[in-house]
């Protein structure tokens, strides 16, 4: 009863609430703890991707003068989501009325797929095409953005760049060989071309298509003291936004890649190993009023030379002999002229990095058969490349050079190699300049630009023999003679002109590269030179050729 | 003492406070950085388009034409080049036919005089 009598007393009250409120203060700790280090130590907002760091940008292709080549836009692509599309007859309807080269059965197919949401149509969109396809008011499309690679300036020098797959991968040209550059981002690409130089060279071998038919054409331009290339082009060009749809004509980079028996403009080089190799003076006299075996073959003069009887290594040159050119490479045999061919690189190698070109054909055997043909440019094919690199030691008194093609170009750094001296690069010069003024390149002569070159003329090899109706007609040429700066090379590949019946290099290649370099040197700030600086009285075996006049 | 550990957890607080701000002042920066990348990265984008835009616009094709077209320009010929001396002489003889500066066209400056011994 006492315990019913007495006020209640809870003992265990004052210790319940301290539990309870021990309990509490311990959750409320822990929460307070756990939001500071959530507020502390949790994810960083600005860390969360506001659209995940994008691909580097893919690098622009610049010329020498910071031209724009190639370039990354943000372009638009066309997807569906199938899923979304009601009727999927409109909208292949709605597609097909933009592209009518998409295949119906193909659309009706990719619509029907009702699982996928996403799913390419067409990418890579103009503008026009955008337009066309949102004012088609179909449902379903969806116009994803994407990096688009783009040449702003179309075909030019489309073959030497090259072009990228969709996805931005380089595929061909410089776009392939640069890849790892260009992905990266950065700083732009800048090629040794001058767009303004490609553009004309470009142009004259386009014009050139006017004058004769002809199935390719080569035009190489290049600077003597460092082998930057100036200008590139293989015609027909391409398209680098055309990704290689162009027809098989176009699609091999004949500058590069073709092999080709150049004929005639072997001849200075013929005489540079004989000059080098101490069996052939300048002042040298030849007959070449018969035909010559030599070997297996016989060789001729196609045009016999006037006063053939007495001929001098200059009307060899300047009226292409080539009974003479063959009588000089016998002099120094074949071994002599293996050497020195392979001193000037027609004969291989590669550089390690950059653009490569064609290996040469060499005849399986040296022998003096071969040696007689080499000597005039046949039996030894090589890419118009290779042998253009060979007019540089001419031109800059004597030194064999690799091209460069990426700026910047010190020339104190660019790797030389003598192949011949100061003195017989000057001498053979002459001569060519004699060519141009006097003999078979009286077509290239810009007038101020002392241009100094030689005709090559070449039948193309086929399994039967020599094909007398197509040739190759080439002009490899330096300017100004007097002062040289630049090394030019046009190819014609089997040029018929459309007027007329000769299609020798003096009436074809010659008159081309007149053109390119008229146009060019301006561009490439070559002043001209107006009062003439080489007459034949200066040049060596002018005393036997006055002699022969009088 | 008790003041004590009131004063002490309201430090604490305080400074747990400020910190929480300058983390949150911290982010926000950060976000407009980002913001600012953005913008910097839409830019370029948009300048790589004007840049290319503007090499379509002049490719030697279409210069070329419409300075041949539009203004009679052509390439430069040989004979337009001239050597330095005598360019002075040409000059001087060019002088003789313009007009003084600020003249009318139809002043004509006299020969210069002869040089006298």
């Amino acid at each position: 009863m006492r315990a019913f009598a007495a006020p209640y007393e809870d003992v265990w009250g004052p210790r319940r609430a301290r539990i309870v409120a021990g309990v509490l203060a311990l959750i409320f700790v822990i929460i307070v703890g756990r939001s500071a280090y959530v507020a502390f130590n949790g994810p960083n907002r600005s860390a969360l991707p506001i659209a995940k760091a994008e691909v580097a940008r893919r690098g622009d292709i610049i010329d020498r003068k910071g031209e724009l080549l190639a370039t990354t836009v943000q372009g638009k692509s066309l997807a569906v989501d199938p899923s979304a599309i009601w009727d999927s007859r409109d909208v292949v309807a709605g597609i097909r009325s933009v592209f009518p080269d998409l295949s119906e059965d193909a659309l009706t197919a990719l619509m029907s797929d009702k699982k996928r949401q996403f799913a390419w149509v067409r990418r890579g969109l103009t503008d026009e095409q955008v337009k066309a396809l949102k004012d088609t008011g179909v449902e379903g499309l969806v116009f994803a953005e994407e990096p688009q690679r783009v040449y702003p300036n179309g075909k030019l020098a489309g073959h030497f760049l090259g072009y990228t797959s969709i996805d931005g991968v380089g595929l061909e040209g410089a776009e392939r060989i640069y890849n790892d550059q260009l992905r990266k981002g950065g700083a732009p690409l800048q090629l040794t071309l001058d767009a303004s130089v490609q553009f004309v060279l470009e142009e004259e071998l386009e014009r050139a298509y006017a004058d004769f038919d002809m199935k390719g054409a080569v035009g190489i331009v290049l600077e003597v003291n460092t082998g930057a290339v100036r200008a590139i082009a293989s015609w027909p060009a391409i398209d680098p936004s055309k990704r290689g749809e162009e027809g098989n004509d176009a699609k091999t980079n004949r500058a590069l890649n073709a092999r080709m028996e150049l004929g005639s403009i072997y001849k200075p080089l013929t005489v540079a190993a004989a000059l080098e190799a101490g069996v052939l003076k300048p002042t040298d006299m030849f007959d070449t009023s018969k035909p010559v075996k030599i070997g297996a073959v016989t060789v001729r003069d196609l045009h016999p030379l006037p006063h053939a009887t007495t001929v001098s290594v200059t009307d060899i040159l300047a009226y292409s002999s080539n009974i003479g050119a063959a009588d000089i490479a016998q002099r120094m045999g074949p071994v002599t002229q293996k050497t020195f061919l392979a001193k000037v690189g027609l004969l291989g190698g590669q550089p390690a990095v950059g653009p490569q070109w064609a290996s040469p054909l060499v005849p399986a055997q040296w022998d003096a058969t071969a040696m007689a043909t080499v000597a005039y440019g046949h039996g030894l094919s090589v890419s118009p490349m290779a042998f253009v690199m060979t007019y540089l030691p001419f031109a800059n008194g004597g030194e064999y050079l690799l091209p460069s093609f990426v700026e910047p170009v010190d020339p104190a750094k660019v790797e030389r190699k003598r192949v011949m001296s100061a003195q017989t690069a000057a001498t053979v010069l002459d001569m060519m300049r004699m060519t141009v003024l006097e003999g078979s390149g009286k077509n290239a002569e810009a007038r101020g630009y002392e241009v100094a070159g030689k005709t090559g003329t070449a039948e193309k090899p086929t399994p039967n023999g020599y094909d007398p109706d197509r040739n190759i007609t080439s002009f490899a040429a330096i300017f100004p003679a007097s002062r040289p700066q630049y090394v030019v090379l046009v190819v014609l590949d089997e040029a018929q002109p459309r007027t007329g019946t000769q299609r020798t290099a003096a009436f074809t290649a010659a008159a081309i590269a007149g053109k390119v370099i008229a146009r060019a040197a301006p561009l490439l700030d070559v002043r001209p030179v107006l009062e003439a600086t080489a007459t034949r009285a200066a040049l060596p075996g002018a005393d036997a050729a006055e002699a022969r006049a009088q | 003492m008790k003041r004590l550990a009131i004063i002490g957890g309201l430090v604490v607080a305080a400074l747990a406070v400020a910190v929480y701000r300058a983390k949150l002042g911290a982010e926000d920066t950060q976000g407009r950085i980002e913001d600012l990348k953005a913008q910097v990265a839409d830019e370029e984008k948009a300048i790589a388009g004007l840049r290319a835009d503007e090499a379509v616009l002049t490719r030697p094709e279409r210069i070329g034409g419409i300075a041949q077209q539009q203004l009679g320009l052509a390439p430069a010929n040989p004979s337009q080049y001239t050597a330095a001396e005598a360019l002075k002489q040409k000059l001087g003889e060019e002088r003789t036919r313009l007009p003084a500066p600020g003249q009318p066209p139809e002043t004509i400056l006299p020969t210069p005089d002869p040089v006298k011994p």
